[in-house]
């Protein structure tokens, strides 16, 4: 059980400045309880994954019931972590409602230039700068959500003719519960974030304490800056000359919350460095075997080749005990990218040498459970079990709990699996490893692929066919 | 040459490992096998036309054949409880005969080291006949489900319980041990019996020419008893 306080251990270079953002929002700006303990220690799910959102320029989608910080954690991590004041990061933020148009959220022609026969862009403060906040998602109706797919998932911001590229970005959007003016939010959309979290219900005590401390907010605003951000982006210089500008603005605005508030946010080679030593951390041998039984839990199927949300699971089938027999659709190739990319930051974050399971697992639940579409049957069994996350994120969490059991059974043996499937790949006489998982099946696929195709594929002097 | 997606297994340093499930499944799997061959074996020497008629001489070769064929077998309770679930769930067995399966299973029990055997029944379309034949002094064998015809004859001292209905001629010939019926049982029970008790919880439909024994009827004697005479249908 956690104690409500919340220890972080230091760590040296920027883990410990990265800790001082953590604690600042933690103890000034967002008051919540601890809802998630990593190797021993406490953490608030929702500013934990925020900051490593900002730290790995990742997406992520916040949901919560309303008024309870959903937006507000999301601004000043954003602020923190990317040196901008409040101010103009509300000036960048795209709200959803049914009205909302392309030209309000990406760019709009230039109507002057327009006028003089001329064809230009004015684009947003949203796709301009590498915070994105996007609010309220699932109020955007779902033919216009289709709208910011590129944009979030590769930083490509396009209209008319011209395009701009986020080369550092991240994002962050909210989503209320189903409410009378919510929408669904489209699978792809949904997919492309890679991590979901809830801001929760601090408690009654910690809500009262929030009533009280009104105006937190002046510490992280400076009108001054402000004012010189929103001219950078409002001027019609090239989008590429704008950043020299605007990060020059973003160091002295955080060189001023140094100052008043103690606290040192990110500039951009401090970011730029961070993820260069990320950039340094590998999955250790558990951590991919791990992650490699899940995926192949939320892919497979025997008898129709791999899942796919159009076919059914057939009565009587082998595998009635995996995880593909409980979801309906087939886990995206993003899945794997969004678990290593999270589970690297924390790795960074907690200052280990190496990617290993428990910063696996630890991250694992909220990037899945966005993406995995339960069947009906799974929903409800379990919709009135006890439970603290929202049913979404309890499912995930239940279900990598279940595969890390089945793991922790047999991880010696899938290793040794993997490691013989090198052999064979690599052309070794040797028999496929044999095992009742999914993954063995899989292995056994890629071998028998290798050992029918890999050798044509691989031979660049092989004979044209005639 | 193309991506090898286990290259960072690449070093791990590989040894030929098995599963102990694999192993037990593997080891299972031959004992069945064995199990099923002595079954066809039983088949092809005693219901050669599919058609297997009870007669006492034709039941004592049965079960040496029977016999014969599971001496050779290393096998547990666990196993003869596949092989009923196997007569009529793969297509490996081709033919139940409820009276020859009734003979090798009761064979099976017989022979079995374990002195108490559950055999799940219940899910048996067929009702197996001769279940619990020569149940020999100190072995337990509960059914769950029904029996067919003949359940329990000749028992030599065993205990036979049957969670469900038991049809004609139960206990026929027995000469010491006990029956259980939960539920209802059928004509002529106790037929030429010895010795012995059989318990039925439910109704007894009629009884045989019993020589001596007991037999109970919702716990209250029926035999020997006043009420109730050889061959009278209830």
């Amino acid at each position: 059980m956690f104690d409500g306080k919340v220890r972080v251990v230091e760590k040296n270079g920027y883990q410990k400045q990265v800790m001082s953002i953590y604690r600042f929002i933690n103890d000034r700006l967002y008051y919540n309880r601890p809802d998630i303990e990593i190797k021993g220690e406490p953490y608030n799910s929702t500013i934990l994954f925020s900051l490593l959102t900002g730290l790995t320029g990742g997406k992520e989608l916040i949901i919560g019931e309303p008024g309870l910080g959903k937006t507000t954690s999301a601004e000043f991590v954003c602020s923190l972590m990317y040196q901008f004041p409040l101010g103009v990061i509300w000036g960048s933020e795209v709200s959803g409602h049914p009205e909302q148009t392309e030209e309000k959220i990406i760019g709009r022609p230039d109507l002057g230039k327009l006028n003089r026969g001329e064809e230009d862009v004015v684009w947003t403060n949203f796709s301009q700068v590498p915070v994105k906040i996007v609010d309220e998602i699932n109020r955007l109706p779902e033919t216009k959500q289709s709208m910011i797919l590129d944009g979030v998932d590769r930083g490509n911001w396009e209209y008319l003719n011209e395009m701009i590229i986020n080369d550092e970005y991240c994002l962050f959007a909210t989503a209320n519960y189903q409410d009378g003016g919510t929408n669904t939010i489209i699978a792809p959309l949904v997919d492309r974030f890679d991590v979901i979290v809830e801001s929760r219900y601090p408690g009654a005590n910690l809500s009262f304490i929030i009533g009280k401390n009104r105006g937190k907010n002046h510490i992280l605003r400076h009108p001054k800056y402000e004012k010189d951000l929103y001219r950078v982006l409002k001027s019609k210089v090239a989008y590429e000359k704008k950043i020299p500008k605007m990060e020059e603005i973003c160091n002295a605005f955080g060189e001023h919350v140094r100052e008043t508030a103690g606290v040192k946010p990110l500039k951009r080679e401090d970011r730029d460095r961070i993820r260069a030593e990320m950039e340094g951390l590998d999955l250790d041998l558990d951590a991919s075997a791990f992650t490699r039984m899940i995926l192949s839990e939320l892919s497979f199927c025997e008898r129709y080749g791999q899942k796919r949300i159009v076919e059914n699971c057939e009565e009587g089938c082998h595998y009635t005990g995996y995880l593909c027999r409980q979801i309906r659709n087939c886990a995206s190739n993003r899945l794997p990218t969004s678990i290593k990319s999270f589970a690297r930051g924390l790795a960074w974050f907690l200052g280990d040498s190496g990617i290993d399971i428990e910063h696996v697992t630890s991250v694992m639940p909220y990037t899945l459970s966005h993406r995995i579409q339960w069947k009906d049957e799974v929903l409800s069994q379990k919709e009135r079990a006890k439970r603290d996350d929202p049913f979404q994120i309890f499912l995930a969490k239940e279900a990598v709990k279940a595969v890390l059991q089945r793991y922790r059974e047999q991880s010696d043996h899938l290793k040794d699996a993997l490691a013989l499937g090198s052999k064979i790949f690599q052309g070794a006489p040797l028999e496929p490893p044999e095992g009742d998982h999914p993954i063995y099946a899989e292995i056994r696929k890629d071998i028998r692929y290798r050992m029918n195709h890999g050798e044509r594929l691989g031979d660049a002097d092989d004979p044209e066919p005639v | 040459m193309t991506q090898n997606p286990f290259e960072e297994f690449q070093s791990f340093q590989y040894r030929k490992t098995s599963f102990p499930l694999d192993r037990i499944v593997h080891t299972a799997e031959a004992v069945m096998d064995r199990i099923r061959l002595g079954y066809e074996k039983l088949l092809e020497e005693e219901a050669k036309e599919l058609v297997w008629m009870v007669q006492y001489n034709t039941i004592i070769k049965a079960y040496e054949v029977a016999e014969k064929y599971i001496k050779e077998i290393d096998y547990s309770a666990e196993d003869i409880e596949d092989f009923c679930f196997a007569l009529e769930n793969t297509q490996r067995i081709p033919y139940l005969i409820p009276g020859p399966a009734g003979i090798y299973i009761s064979a099976l029990c017989n022979d079995a080291r374990e002195e108490e055997i559950v055999l799940k029944l219940s899910e048996l379309k067929t009702e197996i006949n001769l279940i619990g034949f020569r149940l020999p002094k100190g072995k337990r064998l509960m059914v769950e489900g029904d029996t067919g015809d003949f359940t329990g004859i000749g028992i030599e001292g065993g205990e036979l319980v049957v969670e469900g209905n038991s049809k004609n001629w139960t206990g026929a010939g027995m000469r010491s041990g006990k029956i259980c019926v939960k539920k209802n049982i059928g004509l002529h029970t106790g037929e030429w019996m010895m010795g012995g008790e059989i318990h039925v919880g439910g109704r007894v439909r009629g009884l045989g020419n019993i020589v001596d024994g007991k037999v109970y009827e919702r716990e209250k004697l029926v035999y020997p008893g006043k009420a109730r005479y050889p061959n009278v249908y209830y």
